[in-house]
């Protein structure tokens, strides 16, 4: 505005100078920061407010040429801003807000807002306080404990998305519960996964963005695309970190079902040795530990896994390498589930360290000297980015009917 | 007329012996289904009225024994008939073992292939309200007794068939069950899709690679384990327990031998570390375990071109093991498969029928052990809805 006053005495020398401000407002288009566009317009309207003469230059100068010439690129600039900003949402439910934040703040965006609560009897209400037409959304909510609470509200989030035409709804689950409900070990049984595999799809999501399934088949029970994506990198980078000889590495894999996670994991540690407990489990969540395949003397052993849930198999197995003369044991996993009594397992002095990752939240009270929580925040928000960007093709025509 | 020549007599014994022979032939009447027999009937009931009062209600009494006769026979002839088993052209051997342990034939059917490849398949009976069984594994050429196996299923649903299974021996493209690298499909995922799509209302499957592929299906699926039929095989041979070892030849399959071990007296258990750098090309890398002075019996699910049991057999030698057998449900059997199992590193290569091994492709190690018990037997049990599971307990 205070270019406008000043270009208020001569013709050719405001001529010159209404150039300048064109060049002025291009650094707008590059800001990413929703935030950031209103409150520059805020400023704007204040401006206006406090300057009645300025405000009654423009109107009273409408048939003029030098208004227009103000005028339009600055709309145009600040459309386009919107435009672009507004088609990526993100939205987190209530199990990990921590680690959607997080993904928000590395994206440089907010989070989106929305309203979740528990009426009396239970049951889950979702609201969106923004408008998601036409946007492609992300939802950001692990499945983990209590489960059937966190998956219903995902659920219904999709649901409200879907109702509020968002064009594209991308489920981003960290960690997918009922994974391990992957296969019928004995007749007369669900297939649980599948099952959840299908009610996601039925409530309308699009895509499905999910870290470390626990077996790599249950991509296939979605007939969407899935991006699977592996904790195992932010592990191996930490692990790097430390000062650990490779020549004194050992990968163990605590069971036999997850020996080709740990072999893969053995291979990106340069090459390092494997070996296996052997354990035979005669009932759900309950371990018994058999015997070592494999050597593990003298050695510091890593035993990686997808998950840590009671502890009862990695714990026994840990003291099983003690016995067998392992020097250290580390523990690695991407899903912390913890349910009891894994922290007391956990921090009993059999592992020289816990590592593990922050898709599942840990509550303080549950932290222990030992801990190590690594983030996945950078690793997913730059999977959403792909994702996004893949879709984000140019200014779409209709948007400035402003239905948005 | 009969009633009418009775009513002059005055005996009431007679009147009441005449309601109870009304009595009968209404009820023989109600039940006889044929019209000409209801007139033979009339006609001896007639004779015997005026030739011989008593014996009439003996004659009557013995003809409803006749009709539930005749219904019992239509019932067995209508439950057979809800049952057709049908085979592709991919296993025939197979598919006649199957129906002889069922007693039953199997039904006719035209399948042939048009000058361009087109597979071209007609039912020779009917198959309409029946519960109809397909049996045809997808193994080589998978994509052609995959198709067969389509159109095989198109038709009894067209056919108005009440239940088609897909009784799937070798469940081709089972090892594409996962997106190792992105930018790859889910074949197994694509196939029971496909399979769905055709019609099928169930699949009974043999040993698929891994178990979490039994979810691909959104219809009911039998997973038939043979694992019991190699087993029972191995516990016919003496080789003592302790001097037992199960060996998996890859990180893969460490679950399926661990649990070939538990049942084999617990055996302990060893594994072949390889690393593949590429499809079909196998790389050992070390032994984690120990095999030295036992007999290893390597386990898998199927042998393709044998290069992983082969270079891993070497090393259970190198290792000192003192025999090594091989033991598998499916034999695919590519080239060079036949010669790196015939050179000599086995003692014995054990393999089911799920796959046919042509005549030429014998040598002396190969045992071949049937299924066809094993699926007949759970044919008989999805089609009188009993337990499966209890099979394999």
């Amino acid at each position: 505005m205070s270019t406008l006053l000043h270009s208020a005495p001569t013709s050719s020398p405001s001529f010159s100078r209404i150039i300048t401000p064109r060049f002025a407002f291009a650094p707008i288009t590059r800001i990413s920061l929703r935030n950031g566009v209103r409150s520059k317009a805020i400023e704007a309207v204040k401006l206006e407010n406090g300057r009645p003469s300025a405000s009654e230059f423009v109107v009273s100068g409408s048939g003029n040429a030098i208004p227009s010439y103000v005028v339009a690129p600055n709309a145009r600039v600040q459309d386009l801003v919107n435009r672009n900003d507004t088609r990526l949402r993100i939205f987190s439910g209530t199990a990990n807000p921590a680690l959607a934040q997080e993904i928000a703040c590395y994206l440089g965006l907010e989070l989106g807002k929305i309203k979740i609560k528990r009426f009396a009897d239970g049951e889950i209400y979702v609201q969106l306080q923004e408008s998601v037409r036409g946007c492609d959304v992300f939802l950001v909510q692990p499945t983990c404990p209590p489960a059937n609470e966190n998956l219903m509200e995902l659920l219904i989030m999709i649901d409200a998305c879907r109702r509020a035409s968002a064009k594209n709804i991308t489920a981003v689950i960290p960690y997918f519960g009922y994974a391990r409900a992957d296969r019928k070990t004995q007749g007369r049984e669900s297939i649980a996964a599948k099952l959840v595999a299908n009610l996601i799809t039925e409530a309308g999501a699009n895509r499905v963005l999910a870290c470390d399934l626990h077996s790599g088949q249950s991509m296939g029970y979605f007939d969407i695309p899935v991006d699977h994506v592996y904790g195992q990198p932010v592990i191996l980078d930490y692990l790097a970190s430390k000062t650990i000889c490779s020549d004194d590495l050992v990968v163990v894999s605590p069971d036999v079902g997850g020996v080709a996670r740990a072999r893969a994991f053995a291979k990106k540690l340069s090459d390092a040795p494997l070996a296996i407990v052997d354990k035979r489990r005669h009932g759900h969540n309950v371990a018994e530990v058999m015997n070592l395949i494999g050597d593990v003397r003298g050695k510091v052993a890593v035993m990686v896994d997808d998950m840590i849930d009671t502890a009862g198999t990695i714990a026994k197995g840990a003291a099983l390498l003690h016995q067998e003369g392992a020097r250290e044991v580390y523990a690695c996993t991407t899903h912390a589930v913890f349910s009891p009594p894994a922290i007391e397992r956990l921090s009993s002095g059999l592992f020289q360290e816990v590592i593990i990752t922050n898709t599942i939240p840990v509550a303080e009270q549950n932290y222990f000297p030992q801990l190590t929580v690594l983030s996945v925040a950078n690793l997913l928000g730059e999977t959403v980015w792909r994702v996004h960007d893949d879709c984000s093709g140019g200014i779409e025509p209709y948007s400035s009917l402003g239905i948005d």
